[in-house]
């Protein structure tokens, strides 16, 4: 029934930064899995548990061009997480979903990327990125730009030099001030104000925003400067939930359910709910 | 003619009805606490009272409700879903504003995703109303639409008689009707007159309420700090409330063996929209009583068509700092327009 959730395998855990863990898991059971796979869509979320703990949501950090597995990307930081980054490979979780709505990336084609990320944000704006670029004859130009605090919470750490490599992408990468290594090679300062430097033309460009609500605040400013239209910028929201299925009353923000009628939507969207309640 | 209950022959009645397989529920006072429990015969039943204090919603929505045992072994899992057992029941004396609680929560339940734990318990039972023949100064049904003796929700209306001798006996569904099946000897078919139903004043204008929190510069009011003051942040109005319905998961057990358990919780909880990172989008209690009225008389109408709140007053009556939804809602019905 509703609440029951999906029996996952551990395949992996890698350490992404202090207290940042990625899980790999794989579905146990075929119909499951292929349920997943008829449903799953870049954007969407989940409810990742493990028995005896409870369950927490984060986005599902593997793209939906990736479904062998799903890849979740959390911080250690209460009762769940803390259980679930200390699981070894073989251990049983749960995973609840795919739930919410997705990034229109089939609208995205034929268009520039711009995926702006900060901190622990990164894992969904990645899920996008890779959906993309494993199709990537179908975009044009792609930027990144990813902060974090300091160079030790960048997350991903083998992609990002991954992306790096690649003379399709264009990677920019920066920490906030004093958040810089003696060796750290790249910028230095806060997302929205190196975006204002390094951003492309907003002219057939869409943007891809994630980060705390803080950072979407000042980053959606300097995009309106840039001359980028709120309806060619897209974010998602992550609220506290439990259901995930549109019960529980917590996610809203005004009258609009974050599971059911997001995560995703676009600036317009967000700059007409009450900023208040965000 | 109409049917007539007699007082004498309810107990014959529920013994029908549990002949016919049924399990009968009714309001029953012990150790000062009036609720739904079940019961063997009429004497058992508190019938005479305005409502109990606990709600019928407890009996579709539990305080607490087991969902999945789990007992795991090496990295083996076993789990057991726990289904609620499909139990024909009778609520009987139920509050026309209780009932029509369950049928406003219906489509949140029901929306998109089916909470099986609710119909599985709402598809079996049937409800069997009294019509109220008195109120306190607490009672809003007429506020929000509804009467003493609205339907709303009610399998069959009992409306008590004039003499006393018992209910004329109302059905408003095909389950109402079915259920009159089996006592059809025991009710008489003759003309009688039910007794009036008590005035409940209106205490607030909900059209001019909700036009006031449909206005988006209101969502800022300094109203909202105003009149959440006393608040204490205790969520006895969300218990109490037929149709409040935010809840929790939690695991309760250990590692090897336990239940996952959905559990009510309250949007009047500090806790309830705290973010891992710290950050609380409501966090102030002025913010979460904010929540609470624009849900019932805002969020929910946008999403179902109705007004999540039927008018029983428990949120008032029982508040342990003397506040409640009334108030609220009768200031901002008053605002100068």
């Amino acid at each position: 029934m509703i609440y029951n959730p999906f029996p996952m395998r551990v395949v992996s855990k890698r350490e992404e930064a202090p207290g940042v863990r990625t899980l790999k898991i794989e579905f146990i059971n075929q119909e499951d899995h292929e349920f997943f796979k008829a449903n799953y869509r870049t954007g969407m979320f989940g409810l990742y548990g493990i028995y005896g703990e409870g369950e927490s949501t984060f986005c599902v950090a593997s793209p939906e061009t990736r479904t062998d597995y799903i890849e979740c990307t959390f911080r250690q930081s209460g009762r769940v997480t803390t259980t679930l980054a200390n699981v070894d490979a073989g251990d049983i979780v749960t995973f609840r979903g795919p739930y919410g709505n997705r990034f229109p990336i089939e609208e995205f084609e034929g268009r520039n990327l711009l995926f702006i990320a900060g901190g622990i944000a990164l894992p969904p704006t990645r899920s996008v990125i890779w959906s993309c670029l494993d199709r990537r004859d179908r975009y044009r130009d792609v930027t990144i730009v990813y902060g974090a605090r300091t160079v030790a919470d960048l997350v991903y750490k083998h992609e990002l030099e991954e992306w790096k490599q690649r003379d399709d992408v264009n990677l920019v990468l920066t920490v906030d001030p004093g958040g810089e290594t003696p060796d750290w090679q790249d910028h230095v300062g806060f997302v929205p104000s190196v975006l204002e430097k390094v951003a492309p033309s907003p002219d057939n460009t869409i943007a891809v925003l994630c980060g705390p609500p803080i950072m979407i605040k000042f980053t959606l400013a300097a995009l309106e400067k840039l001359g980028f239209s709120a309806d060619n910028v897209y974010t998602t929201l992550e609220n506290r939930m439990k259901c995930g299925v549109g019960k529980c009353g917590r996610c809203n923000v005004g009258s609009t359910y974050i599971c059911k009628e997001g995560p995703v939507f676009t600036a317009t969207e967000v700059q007409a709910m009450p900023q208040h309640d965000l | 003619m109409t049917r007539i209950l007699l007082n004498s022959r309810l107990d014959d009645c529920l013994g029908a009805w549990r002949s016919a397989g049924f399990t009968v529920l009714a309001p029953v006072k012990r150790s000062d606490l009036t609720r739904f429990d079940e019961v063997q015969g009429a004497s058992e039943m508190s019938l005479d009272i305005v409502m109990p204090e606990r709600t019928i919603k407890e009996h579709f929505f539990l305080q607490t409700e087991p969902l999945i045992r789990y007992e795991i072994k090496k990295q083996q899992i076993e789990t057991e879903e726990m289904v609620p057992p499909e139990r024909k029941r009778i609520f009987f004396g139920v509050r026309p504003c209780d009932a029509a609680g369950l049928d406003i929560d219906d489509p949140l339940f029901g929306w998109d995703y089916k909470d099986d734990y609710w119909f599985r318990r709402r598809e079996k039972s049937v409800i069997v109303t009294i019509a109220c023949t008195s109120a306190d100064d607490f009672c809003m049904c007429t506020s929000v639409g509804l009467a003493p003796d609205s339907p709303k929700g009610s399998d069959v209306m009992l409306h008590p008689l004039l003499d006393g001798r018992g209910w004329l006996v109302v059905p408003h569904t095909d389950r109402g009707k079915a259920l009159l099946e089996p006592v059809s000897s025991i009710l008489l078919e003759e003309a009688a007159e039910p007794a009036p139903v008590p005035a409940v004043p209106v205490k607030f204008d909900v059209n001019n309420v909700m036009a006031w929190l449909a206005e988006p510069a209101n969502f800022e009011s300094q109203l909202w700090k105003e009149v959440s003051q006393r608040c204490i942040g205790c969520g006895s109005c969300t218990y109490l409330c037929p149709t409040c319905h935010c809840f929790d998961i939690q695991d309760e057990g250990d590692t090897y063996s336990g239940i996952r358990r959905k559990n009510w919780d309250s949007c009047s909880f500090a806790m309830f929209t705290m973010h891992t990172s710290g950050h609380n989008p409501r966090n102030t209690q002025s913010t979460r009583w904010r929540q609470r009225i624009m849900h019932k008389f805002n969020y929910y109408r946008g999403k179902f068509g109705v007004n999540s709140c039927s008018g029983c007053g428990r949120c008032t009556r029982q508040c342990p700092v003397d506040m409640g939804i009334t108030e609220t809602l009768h200031e901002i019905s008053n605002l100068p327009r």
